[in-house]
């Protein structure tokens, strides 16, 4: 009995052996510690600061909506305006939603201008309205001035905002983002991705933790 | 008339019993320890990183959730070593059993309401897909048929124990 149990032990001990070097072998890539290609429009707070969220988001997707309206404004106000997280938006419109593109085009037009913010919660708040009937101008215009729209409209038709979403898609595509939102977490040249809506409850004592790494 | 030992009772247990132990101990090491995050995380952030993906099921409230993150993968890794030991069997496949019920139970739910979720089973992060459901449906069919067996194989004498002196 006792050498069958032994057998048995040695057996699932090398084949638990084998599977944990090979799914640690198919890991993630790994951060260098920095983020790079941050277009400083769309990023928010201190880029000195302990922790790094990238959250990779498509206007048109329902739980993006959910992360920013539940989760985002308290993250805002009690870590980015803190100094203790660095928040960076990044496009990542899926190719099943017909208008995540031009969303995301209206949103880094805006972000030129300096309007990110007050666009992407149009954007989100009214998104039943807009992926019903498409008018994401109408969407944008409701939350910018006329002449503020008029720039916005002009670099939207100017066809140079693809370039700066296109490499949003592609470093989402390195992190394997295969669904949004999913935030990629950086603290200490560690990184943590994360697919899926977080509540904030959760994700604080999350980011607590993180900062408390010595 | 004595049973052979080798039929296809027990082979299920066996197979039930390696399989579901090698589940278990990776799936309970690989949430305590992150093995794909470098520089390894501490313990507390490798469960609270976990606890994030419990909350996504929508199932518990947030002491709950704290509750599971924080027992879940020990758990999973005793009951591991458990099962491979052997030693009161029954026991230990049966809660292995009622645990796999429950994960089944909670993929099938988040899949049919919709849920874009990660599935949280191991490190890796893994969409919930079908797939999954299938996959934790075909373990939760495994670990009922080797408690089931075990139960079964319990009440006859084992054929390789020595005959019962009259």
């Amino acid at each position: 009995m006792i050498r069958r149990q032994i057998l048995a032990l040695t057996v699932a001990g090398t084949l638990f052996g084998l599977c944990c070097v090979l799914l640690a072998a198919a890991g993630l890539p790994q951060s260098t510690g920095a983020v790079s290609d941050v277009d400083p429009h769309t990023a928010f707070g201190s880029k000195n600061a302990p922790v790094t969220m990238e959250i990779f988001s498509d206007f048109q997707c329902p739980a993006c909506k959910t992360l920013f309206t539940a989760t985002n404004g308290k993250l805002m106000d009690n870590y980015v305006n803190m100094g203790k997280v660095y928040l960076i938006h990044r496009d990542f419109p899926l190719p099943l939603h017909a208008y995540s593109r031009i969303a995301a085009r209206y949103s880094r037009a805006a972000a030129q201008i300096g309007k990110f913010e007050p666009v992407e919660q149009a954007l989100f708040q009214n998104q039943e309205k807009w992926e019903q009937n498409g008018d994401v101008d109408g969407t944008v215009a409701g939350a910018l001035s006329a002449a503020e729209m008029t720039k916005v409209r002009a670099l939207v038709k100017g066809g140079t905002l693809d370039a700066a979403i296109d490499k949003d898609y592609a470093l989402g595509q390195m992190y394997r983002v295969n669904q949004t939102p999913t935030t990629v977490f950086h603290c200490k040249g560690q990184t943590y991705p994360y697919p899926g809506v977080m509540s904030y409850d959760i994700l604080k004592q999350f980011l607590d933790q993180l900062l408390s790494q010595r | 008339m004595q049973s052979s030992p080798f039929n296809l009772r027990r082979a299920i247990v066996w197979i039930g019993r390696l399989v579901l132990a090698g589940i278990f101990i990776y799936a309970g090491y690989s949430k305590i320890f992150l093995p794909i995050v470098h520089p390894h995380p501490p313990i507390g952030v490798a469960l609270s990183f976990f606890a994030m993906q419990v909350d996504s099921y929508q199932l518990l409230p947030p002491r709950g959730v704290n509750f599971v993150a924080h027992t879940l993968p020990f758990a999973e890794v005793a009951l591991g070593l458990l099962l491979l030991i052997g030693w009161r069997l029954r026991i230990w496949a049966t809660i292995v059993t009622l645990i796999m019920l429950g994960f089944f139970a909670a993929v099938v739910r988040s899949y049919a309401l919709g849920l874009q979720i990660n599935c949280g089973c191991f490190a890796t992060p893994e969409p919930l897909t079908i797939k999954t459901v299938f996959r934790d449906g075909a373990l939760a069919a495994l670990a009922l048929l080797m408690t089931i067996f075990a139960f079964i194989d319990a009440r006859k004498p084992h054929p390789w124990s020595s005959p019962e002196k009259a």
